[in-house]
């Protein structure tokens, strides 16, 4: 997946809104999902996750190019729960007998992992990483974990880098990484992780350094921006997260799920 | 800012564990405040191990036993946090790179300042102070992945300006610069002095572009301190590393031995070349030197196969080998020992391997881990893998970078060896000097290109004003 939107875009959509508020949103779908097994639901919060990367800038060949991985494995689930599940119906039959009960469920659990999965990712390509961290220490979390954070999405680039320059590397020393035995994919491994893991390593004890050496630590608090107001965006996410709450607990409460 | 302190040093000496020698051998000298400092010396002499050990990572977070005593004013660092401490020393270390610890450029400058926790007007105060006073004001709102070597180097700066030291201590500052961001740099660190009197200890192996700040010169070698301040013609650690113009000599080769790029386009997110069409003949080195983020490394990637062109062709005779030694040496050593390293082209006999090894003084380092040599040491051992392989197209990046004077002495020899063999040799420098007496041809990468004969370019260049980027800028004082 690609860590980022087009910074071009970065003004637009869930840019805008605050890190809670996509946090709420987040989830709210989320449990959506979870708590249904309505297809319906499942195809809806899909949509809507869809609508809001689109309205948050993202085009939709970049989209689809984004979560490329995501579907294909979503697919597999869906063959997987297709072809095990034996229950309801029989449709019709390849090798074995594909039922409605198999149907219904794995389109059930490719819609539940593709929300999930493509919700989580809009929320982390259009959510400022300082404004997460800030928010996150503001609610209380130390602000060492906060940091940690944002530390392991500022590694997220400089190893995939690495990957691919130490592949080059090997590439233009003709050395062939062969995976066809246990033995050659263990020694494949090695060739590849081990100077990214060095790299790593050197690289993780130049930021401590860099951090120790800029005070981090020093005091149990740091200075934090003043608060950022509500903007529109936040206001209706927030109404719709809090109608949605009310709805589901008022329909448990009256027996209709 | 207060008046700096005074930094000194008494029979200060630090050894790492594991290991029989000292780092840092009884240094008694100190850093007279507002003063400028230049330290230079062979790789491993200590230098990085000295500025560290000023900033207060040795001992407390580089595990090594430190006797003697460093103190700022008259407070012994024992007595310092070194949180505490980094508000009075700061260190900008030799990778801007790896020492960028947030995502955007605004939230690193204030990453300092809000750890001290500073009320929040003083934090941006802070951040637009030392955003401005490197010139990186129009860059607050980027991703601070997305910067050139030489804005990271600004931000590196910028960073520890806003905690707002008394002395500012730089490691290798201008190994990623081009040379015009290496001549602003220092230009800017001599406003900074002028302004704030700060104090500047500077690492370097080049000392010429230093001498603008009138510094006091150290020594170091084998982690002792060897002379103060004499024999500064001879300190600069390249000025001897220049090839005899005998090496110049070009032989003929058969036309089909030509690499030839033909109306080369390419670019990522803007157009690096566009129309560049060039001959690599046998026998010779093409150097490519130009600003940062010209394509100089793409141009390699493009050579090597790394990269297709979206315009133009590039012409290799189909049974062309090609040898490329990377930036960073350790992106190339995948084996558990130097020698399985140097094998994986084929086995060798014991002799051989000796002689091999001898031949880049890594005598009696066969059976090392290649991770744990030193940076020059795993530099001769991937010049020397990449040359077992007998390239006919030689692709070297910055070979040059973080390497004394014995070092650059071998990787030129060896560059020479290739060409003699009849390699076409392709080398991204910033070492002026260096391209201008090593190199037959040089193209020049900006917006338009240059290429032909070292003189015809240089002259070119000083015709355009690009003084930075001419031999003689940097071999005066």
């Amino acid at each position: 997946m690609n860590a980022r939107m087009d910074p071009s875009m970065t003004e637009r959509g869930l840019h805008r809104v605050l890190p809670g508020t996509g946090l709420a949103l987040l989830l709210s779908l989320v449990f959506a999902v979870l708590g249904s097994r309505s297809l319906v639901v499942g195809m809806g919060a899909f949509g809507l996750v869809t609508a809001l990367a689109f309205w948050s800038g993202q085009s939709p060949w970049g989209w689809f190019r984004s979560l490329r991985y995501v579907l294909f494995f979503a697919l597999f689930l869906f063959l997987a729960q297709v072809l095990s599940i034996q229950s309801g119906r029989a449709v019709f039959r390849i090798w074995r007998t594909v039922t409605t009960g198999g149907l219904h469920a794995g389109a059930t659990m490719a819609l539940r992992f593709l929300t999930i999965l493509s919700s989580s990712f809009l929320y982390v390509t259009t959510t400022d990483p300082d404004r997460l961290a800030n928010t996150l220490i503001r609610w209380g979390i130390p602000y060492r974990y906060g940091y940690t954070f944002i530390l392991a999405l500022r590694f997220v680039p400089f190893f995939r880098k690495e990957l691919r320059t130490v592949r080059e590397a090997q590439q233009l020393r003709g050395m062939r990484v062969s995976v066809r035995s246990p033995r050659r994919l263990l020694r494949a491994l090695e060739f590849v992780f081990v100077p990214v893991l060095v790299s790593g390593l050197v690289r993780v004890d130049t930021i401590a350094m860099s951090m120790k050496g800029r005070a981090f630590g020093l005091h149990p608090r740091r200075t934090l921006p003043p608060k950022q107001a509500m903007t529109r965006e936040d206001v209706a996410i927030w109404c719709c997260v809090i109608g949605r709450l009310a709805i589901t607990l008022l329909a448990r409460r009256i027996g209709w799920t | 800012m207060s008046k700096a302190p005074q930094l000194s040093m008494n029979g200060l000496s630090v050894r790492f564990s594991g290991r029989t020698s000292d780092a840092l051998r009884d240094l008694t000298t100190c850093i007279e405040p507002g003063s400028t400092t230049a330290i230079t010396g062979p790789s491993g002499c200590g230098k990085t191990t000295l500025l560290r050990t000023l900033a207060g990572f040795i001992p407390s977070m580089i595990h090594a036993e430190v006797s003697g005593e460093v103190r700022v004013d008259e407070r012994s660092f024992a007595a310092l946090d070194l949180s505490a401490l980094s508000q009075r020393v700061g260190l900008v270390q030799q990778d801007p790179d790896a020492q960028v610890c947030t995502l955007r450029v605004r939230s690193e400058v204030g990453f300092g300042p809000e750890n001290l926790c500073l009320p929040y007007h003083e934090v941006t105060t802070r951040i637009s102070e030392s955003m401005a006073a490197v010139g990186i004001e129009h860059l607050a709102g980027r991703d601070t992945t997305t910067l050139s070597g030489g804005e990271k180097q600004r931000l590196a700066v910028a960073s520890i300006l806003a905690m707002g030291p008394e002395v500012i201590l730089l490691d290798e500052p201008t190994a990623h610069l081009d040379p015009a961001g290496a001549m602003d740099l220092f230009v800017l660190l001599r406003k900074l002095q002028e302004r704030s009197g700060c104090s500047l200890v500077i690492a370097e192996h080049r000392l010429t572009p230093i001498e603008s700040l009138n510094p006091s010169l150290w020594v170091l070698d084998r982690g002792a301190l060897v002379s103060r301040d004499e024999d500064r013609t001879h300190a600069d650690a390249r000025t001897l590393a220049q090839p005899r113009s005998a090496d110049r000599l070009v032989a003929a080769h058969p036309t089909q031995d030509i690499i030839r790029v033909q109306r080369l386009g390419f670019g990522y997110r803007e157009r690096l070349f566009d129309g560049l069409t060039l001959d690599i003949e046998p026998g010779t080195i093409l150097g490519v030197i130009g600003p940062n983020g010209t394509g100089k490394t793409t141009f390699l990637r493009l050579l090597a196969g790394l990269e297709k062109p979206e315009a133009g062709e590039i012409h290799k005779p189909p049974t062309s080998r090609t040898g490329m030694v990377f930036q960073h040496p350790h992106q190339q050593l995948f084996e558990r020992t130097v020698r399985r390293d140097l094998e994986i082209e084929g086995p060798l006999e014991a002799q051989a391997l000796k002689d091999l090894l001898a031949s880049a003084r890594l005598d009696g380092l066969g059976d090392a881990p290649p991770y744990l040599l030193s940076l020059g040491e795993q530099r001769r051992l991937t010049v020397l893998s990449t040359l077992r392989q007998h390239p006919q197209l030689l692709l070297l990046d910055e070979p040059f970078i973080g390497q004394d004077r014995g070092n650059v002495s071998w990787i030129v020899s060896q560059i020479l060896e290739a060409k003699n063999r009849g390699a076409a040799v392709c080398l991204v420098t910033h070492d002026i000097p260096m391209a201008s007496a090593l190199c037959d041809r040089i193209l020049y990468l900006e917006d338009e290109p240059l290429i032909g004969t070292p003189e015809g370019v240089f002259q070119k260049l000083r015709l355009r004003g690009q003084r930075a980027f001419t031999p003689e800028y940097w071999e005066q004082p």
